[in-house]
């Protein structure tokens, strides 16, 4: 479940690192870093709006990969429709997904109760993708292509380089920083705050708190999709993809739960330690990601970043 | 009225578990008897969940690891791996001493952390071991696990049988529950469950918070390092992949669909969990998305379970009576 | 006079820049019910805490029995025998009345868990019991969940809580908010027993100033942290002092 490798794996272990290597390994990694700090915003974004720690966040971002693929491949849409339209149904995915783990459980008496349920929810995605698409992973062309249909590549200070994994880091910047000002600057986003933080107030000065929630996870969802699409070209689209996750919560727990900024920085060390790490322990590269994350729980619990914690699961 | 209230569950239970012992013993062909004896050796580390979760509140993945450390142990001790061979019993005593010790300096380490931090912390903890026992040959014997395991044999009495170890097995699950209980009804479980529910109550009565925690998570471990042990003696072959993070959450489901806080509940719902693929021949591609609803179902409308359905539906049912009499 | 069961010394505490607690001294003397009132956010649920441990104090001593105790956690002053009640009363609400009893006997009894579990029996409770219940003057039933239970009944059941665990020593949060008539003067005399017959030594905060003149024998006046003033309950209702700063606003509600 957990092999899926991002990265080209080298096996043999003993490749010479040149500069080139290593500019495409920082690339490589800081890519998939950007992946999983879009995992890790959503991630903490639900935290703080209704305190539910979600396990699926894998699972929405691999079935917003095969959304992408359906409608692009399958469907063969246009690029200018596509892109709307799977907006729009990751949006509705997020409608669904909180209507089915939270609403009705947000006044469960047992607090663990809504983070079983991503659990399940998690267990009905992976496992509902893989009736209705099979194992087999699908490919999904990417979206900048060459006169021949192939990736695009480019050449950076020497070094032949994917553009996707260039693209993936300007969009998951976009999206992050759109998904951001909306929270932290704009009306609803405040609304929304406010909502999270005191939810019988903001009911009683007309927030309505199902709107605000909803309004959350659709954004949530709709982001973590992106990443999806994002990453399908060069990981393909399999329901591995929701393996994921897992990273995605060591980077957060890195860069201090509860701090946007400190998940974005701990995933970026995730996805560059496991990068770099595939060169010479390739098959360990899980356990040193994981090892940081205890040996950050255990001595610096705090993260590398000091922010609101905002720990209500 | 406490006998009278007890009397006749405790009858249904002894009822239930001879009509199955029976069943299993006439009924069930072999490779039934191995799911269901595979069901009762996860049950024992579902139990040490319940300790962690159902009692003190506190969601922790760590059980599978410490089920791996158990069952890897035990393959070393006895499969002359290491030159040597222990006695099968011997080796379920120093791989749950042995686990129960790793379990105490993790406990100290992770219990330090509260709600999502410690599960975090159990994630990781999960996902090294997993890691390690898949790849690190010399202890784990790598991607090829260890194989030729010598059974579990007592006295000249060699478990050879799946049918033996079922009754072997349900002995043990019953000695398990039977602690479990304990558990509840004396103050290490009261103490546990003011955790779990006030943290400020159960301090300003005295109890220990961190140091409860740890108590839990250690018994909690030697509950799974027995499971492993008894699973790598009853498989004859174990390796990494048993011990992964997916394996992880079918224990918390099994654990949450039967009810984390109810003994016999964990009871039939890893019973269940482990016989609806049988019941549900054919339909085992849509078996974990049926899962997975079922959780989702089982949170909103029964959180506390199988279990905690039944027990609320008893305490309804005696205030009715109390109301009329 | 003998010697003070609770000393406070100089104690501060602020949060964050808001300062709830300014260079406070207290003693509450074995077998006094001692009042502590003040108007809302005077600091007397956070003295409280910082008694009990919940929260350190930045500067200051706290003695219990002539021993410094300020450095000692939450759970072992209770077990010195500091006991408490809150005033939203903190139950283990999936629980039954019985293991919410029971957690106020095993502080009392401070077995071992193991030895608990192999069966070690503690003290004999249940006569202690019957003779709080008829001062609480109401009956329970062991089954029933706690939530089954009114309000009132329910704080009134955490001063026996507090009670099964013998403290020498018992800070009580406003036990007459929320209560009827009836049950308040059941608290009440749940507070004079365990003064006069068990000689515990009380720290009340109440705002419900019958109660607190009917049973305080000294009063000790906080507003914004600081100790306004400090007498006999007929000195704090004369004192012009206590009057403008607290009582005159608070005879409102």
């Amino acid at each position: 479940m957990l092999h899926g490798a991002a990265s080209p794996d080298n096996k043999n272990g003993g490749i010479k690192v040149n500069f080139s290597i290593f500019f495409s390994m920082l690339v490589n990694g800081l890519s998939m870093g950007m992946i999983y700090a879009m995992i890790a915003m959503g991630l903490i974004l639900l935290i703080r709006a209704v305190g539910v720690l979600n396990f699926a966040q894998g699972d929405l971002l691999m079935v917003g990969a095969y959304i992408a693929c359906v409608l692009i491949m399958d469907l063969s849409l246009p690029f200018y429709i596509a892109v709307p339209l799977s907006l729009v149904l990751y949006a509705l995915l997020g409608l669904v997904f909180m209507l089915a783990t939270y609403w009705p459980l947000r006044k469960a008496s047992y607090p663990v109760a809504p983070i079983i349920a991503t659990m399940g929810a998690s267990l009905v995605l992976s496992e509902g993708t893989m009736i209705l698409f099979g194992s087999w992973p699908r490919i999904i062309s990417p979206v900048l292509k060459n006169a021949q249909g192939k990736a695009l590549t480019v050449n950076l200070f020497g070094t032949r380089l994917q553009v996707q994994f260039l693209l993936i880091i300007v969009v998951a910047i976009v999206a992050m920083a759109l998904i951001y000002l909306l929270f932290e600057k704009s009306y609803i986003g405040i609304m929304m705050q406010a909502a999270a933080q005191d939810k019988p107030t903001a009911e009683l000065i007309g927030i309505s708190t199902l709107m605000t929630t909803a309004a959350t996870y659709m954004l949530v969802v709709v982001l973590v999709s992106i990443g999806g699409y994002m990453v399908a070209p060069v990981y393909t689209v399999t329901t591995s993809l929701s393996s994921l996750n897992l990273r995605a919560f060591a980077g957060t727990v890195i860069g201090g739960f509860g701090s946007i900024k400190g998940a974005i920085i701990g995933c970026l060390l995730v996805g560059v330690v496991e990068s770099f790490a595939t060169i010479r322990f390739s098959s360990y590269k899980d356990a040193i990601v994981f090892l940081i994350l205890i040996v950050f729980l255990i001595f610096r619990p705090q993260g590398l970043i000091i922010d609101k914690v905002a720990d209500k699961a | 009225m406490d006998m009278l209230k007890k009397a006749p569950k405790a009858g249904a239970i002894v009822a239930f578990l001879v009509l199955f012992s029976l069943a299993v013993t006439w009924k069930m062909n072999n490779y039934t008897v191995l799911v269901v004896n595979m069901a009762l050796i996860n049950m024992i580390t579902a139990y040490g969940l319940s300790i962690m979760l159902g009692m003190c509140g506190q969601l922790v993945f760590s059980g599978v690891a410490f089920m791996g450390i158990g069952a890897y142990i035990t393959a070393n001790l006895c499969s002359g791996r290491l030159g040597f061979f222990l006695p099968g019993h011997a080796a379920v005593v120093a791989a749950v001493a042995l686990t129960a010790l790793i379990a105490w300096a993790a406990g100290i380490l992770f219990l330090r952390l509260k709600n999502s931090f410690c599960t975090f912390a159990t994630l990781g903890f999960v996902q090294v071991l997993y890691v390690l026992f898949l790849n690190y040959e010399p202890a784990f014997g790598g991607p090829k696990g260890i194989p030729e395991i010598r059974t579990l044999s007592v006295g000249g009495f060699v478990f050879d049988s799946y049918k033996k170890w079922y009754f072997l097995l349900l002995g043990i699950v019953l000695l398990i529950a039977l602690i479990v209980e304990r558990i509840r009804r004396t103050n290490l479980g009261r103490s546990l469950a003011s955790i779990r529910d006030n943290e400020i109550a159960a301090q300003s009565l005295g109890v220990n918070i961190y140091r409860t925690r740890v108590i839990a998570f250690v018994i909690a471990g030697a509950f799974a390092g027995l499971s492993g042990s008894l699973l790598a003696q009853h498989n004859r072959f174990i390796s990494g992949d048993q011990f992964s993070f997916a394996k992880s959450t079918t224990i918390v489901i099994m654990s949450m669909l039967g009810g984390i806080n109810s003994t016999p509940g964990i009871f039939v719902g890893a019973l269940i969990v482990t016989f609806l693929p049988e019941v549900l021949r054919g339909l085992d591609k849509y078996l974990m998305l049926i899962y997975g609803f079922a959780v989702i179902i089982m949170m909103i409308f029964m959180p506390m379970g199988i279990g905690g359905a039944v027990s609320d539906f008893l305490k309804t049912m005696r205030r009715k009576h109390k109301v009329k009499s | 006079m003998g010697e003070a069961i609770l000393k406070l010394e100089g104690v501060c505490k602020s949060f964050g820049g808001v300062v709830t607690a300014k260079n406070v001294d207290l003693k509450v003397m074995p077998g006094e019910i001692h009042g502590l009132i003040g108007p809302n956010g005077a600091g007397k649920s956070t003295m409280m805490n910082l008694i009990s441990g919940i929260y350190e104090v930045d500067e200051g001593k706290i003695y219990f029995q002539g021993e410094d105790i300020t450095g000692t956690p939450s759970h072992m002053r209770a077990r010195k025998g500091i006991g408490r009640t809150f005033q939203t009363p903190r139950f283990l609400y999936r629980s039954n009345i019985r293991d919410n009893l029971m957690l106020g006997v095993d502080l009392q009894d401070q077995l071992g868990y193991f030895k608990s579990f192999i069966g070690k029996k503690g003290s004999d409770f249940l006569k202690e019991l019957d003779e709080l219940m008829e001062l609480a003057g109401f009956a329970i039933d062991w089954d029933e969940d706690i939530t089954a239970i009114p309000f009132g009944q329910r704080k009134i059941l955490e001063i026996v809580r507090s009670m099964l665990g013998h403290p020498k020593v018992m800070l009580v949060d406003e036990p007459a908010a929320g209560l009827t008539t009836q049950e308040i003067g059941q608290a009440r005399d749940l507070l004079m027993f365990a003064a006069k017959k068990r000689n515990i030594g009380i720290l009340l905060i109440e705002h419900q100033m019958d109660l607190v003149m009917s049973t305080c024998e000294n009063i000790d006046v906080l507003v914004f942290g600081e100790i306004l003033a400090r007498g006999l309950p007929q000195e704090i209702a004369a004192n012009p002092i206590v009057l403008e700063a607290y009582l005159g606003r608070d005879f409102d509600d």
